[in-house]
């Protein structure tokens, strides 16, 4: 969770463009590969994707990405090169053949998969979370009062998290050992202490609400924000580039 | 500017009053310190004037606080929040956003400040709290001093008449703790704010507050100037807050007969103290 949402920050020319172009280029990747089941469209996005990494300065995320990305890529590859049997025979194992179509199939697959993980995650790791509340709520009139909820609750998983291992510390000095190998135990001591969690977490919430109706937010409009985002030509070559892939797969 | 009259709250789920039989006037421009234990009211207290009570939190509300003239019982927070600045006892629970220069721009958004005149307000606000270099950093990555200057930046980018603080200095340092009360001096000179903060360190507020206010469970025990309120410190030390050092001398001095002035508040007044005695 932590690694996939976090920004990387930075002033490359990804990080300097406005948030909606970039989540609207990555849901265009996501619908041309969807369409698409050319292997070369495939293998170019995937190629596009790690442009993105080296551009936004970000390629060794990219790579983490990808890693995590393996286990459900190899899995999901022999699944389906097991299920798929038309074609010509590629090699036998024991009785069952896969066959040529079978593997394509799942190389396709895979690859789909990925194109379709890596650019959304990519642009997210380049966005600050609030300029892209910011602009969801001045240019596409996304409520504020949504767009604020979103944001606040992914900014307090740290907070929280700071919270329960204060309580964790204070158990473990009492004599609690957490650092058990046996799941379910673990599992079974954790889970008492969400109560004091629970009670803290409530009472900073509140704190949290009185602080924000305080400082305006009941006042806001959707054009309060003093940083309006802009297309501006980068933006537009990009999506571009996104509709232009949509066009070459219904071609192809 | 705020006037409490026979003004009585009691918590919803409270057993007894929070706070009771409060009279207090605080005039434009007055720097007050409110000092008592853990449990006197004082949070309490800093919610009767931000309007928090009685809107967020239900209870019994006798008697009645004008801010401004607003009665806040009639008053909406956020209208009153235009005059009055708020900063919380706890630091993490009132970041409203991820980087610090978002923090301060989210109140000066919403108060519809002229777009023009963020930029420079923003400026200030970080320089003041001497919080310049933190501008683009994440919140997350502060220490608790550190975003403890946030909070008050954040506020007072926003120019409010009245600032009430909740202990701002209990994350700080000796040194930064100062720097808080300087700028809060400063604001209160420079710019009349009447200025409203609780505080445990009773030897820092003396150096700065004019008037000081003693909770006790749940009433005022004495009110004052800041000189006329040391002169009791047997009746603070009685309740149990720290009296600062200076001032128990200065009393073991009068007691002895060896000193009649004023109670020092600052090192120069005791050393000036000193000298008188021991001449
Ligand atoms: N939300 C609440 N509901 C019920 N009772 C409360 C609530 N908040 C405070 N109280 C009670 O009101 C009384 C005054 O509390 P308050 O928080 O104002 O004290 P304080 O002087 O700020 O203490 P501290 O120094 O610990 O911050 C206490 O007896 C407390 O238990
Ligand atoms: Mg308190």
């Amino acid at each position: 969770m932590k690694g996939l949402m976090n920004y990387f920050p930075g002033d490359t020319f990804l990080h300097r463009m406005d948030p909606r172009s970039k989540i609207l280029f990555s849901l265009l990747i996501c619908i041309a590969c969807f369409v698409t089941n050319d292997l070369y469209v495939l293998l170019g996005v995937f190629v596009l994707d790690l442009l993105i990494g080296v551009f936004g300065g970000i390629f060794k995320q990219a790579l983490k990405l990808l890693k995590g990305l393996l286990k459900i890529a190899v899995f999901l590859f022999i699944l389906q090169a097991l299920v798929v049997c038309t074609g010509e025979p590629a090699f036998y194992i024991g009785k069952l053949a896969i066959t040529w179509d079978g593997l394509k199939t799942a190389l396709l697959g895979v690859l789909r998969l990925i194109d379709i993980t890596l650019p959304l995650a990519l642009m997210i790791s380049l966005t600050r979370m609030s300029d892209l509340s910011n602009a969801m709520v001045s240019r596409w009139h996304v409520p504020y009062k949504y767009a604020f909820a979103v944001t606040s609750a992914i900014r307090f998983i740290p907070v929280f998290t700071t919270d329960l291992n204060g309580i964790m510390e204070a158990q473990t000095a009492r004599g609690v050992e957490f650092d058990t190998r046996n799941f379910f135990k673990k599992v079974g001591l954790i889970v008492p202490l969400c109560v004091p969690l629970l009670i803290s977490s409530v009472k900073k919430i509140e704190t949290a609400a009185m602080a924000v109706e305080l400082r305006g937010f009941n006042l806001r409009t959707k054009d309060s924000s003093s940083k309006v985002a802009k297309f501006r030509l980068p933006d537009y070559l990009l999506l571009l580039l996104g509709l232009g892939l949509i066009v070459l797969t219904v071609l192809l | 500017m705020i006037q409490m009259k026979e003004f009585s709250f009691q918590y919803a789920s409270g057993k007894r009053p929070a706070l009771k039989d409060i009279d207090l006037e605080i005039r434009p421009g007055d720097f007050v310190g409110v000092i008592g234990n853990s449990g006197a009211g004082k949070t309490t207290l800093t919610y009767a004037i931000n309007g928090i009570i009685p809107h967020y939190y239900p209870g019994d509300f006798y008697g009645s606080v004008l801010v401004d003239g607003m009665d806040t019982v009639e008053t909406k927070p956020e209208q009153l929040a235009g005059k009055v600045g708020s900063v919380f006892q706890d630091v993490d629970a009132q970041m409203v956003a991820s980087y610090v220069e978002d923090e301060l721009l989210f109140g000066l958004e919403n108060f519809g400040v002229p777009k023009d005149e963020i930029e420079g307000r923003l400026q200030e606000a970080l320089q003041r709290t001497g919080i310049s270099d933190l501008r683009y950093r994440e919140i997350e990555s502060l220490s608790g001093g550190q975003k403890q200057k946030v909070a008050v930046a954040a506020i007072i980018a926003l120019r409010p008449d009245v600032i009430v603080l909740d202990e701002p200095t209990g994350e700080l340092d000796p040194e930064s703790s100062e720097q808080i009360f300087r700028l809060l001096k400063s604001l209160n000179e420079t710019y009349g704010t009447t200025i409203v903060v609780v505080e445990q360190k009773v030897g820092l507020l003396c150096g700065y507050a004019k008037r000081l206010v003693l909770l006790d469970q749940g009433r005022i025990v004495m009110e004052g100037p800041v000189r006329e309120v040391l002169k009791s410190a047997d009746r603070m030390e009685e309740i149990g807050i720290h009296v600062p050092r200076v001032v128990s001398l200065y009393k073991e001095l009068v007691r002895k007969d060896l000193f009649h002035g004023a109670a020092p508040i600052h090192t120069a007044e005791a050393e000036k103290m000193m000298q008188e005695v021991l001449s």
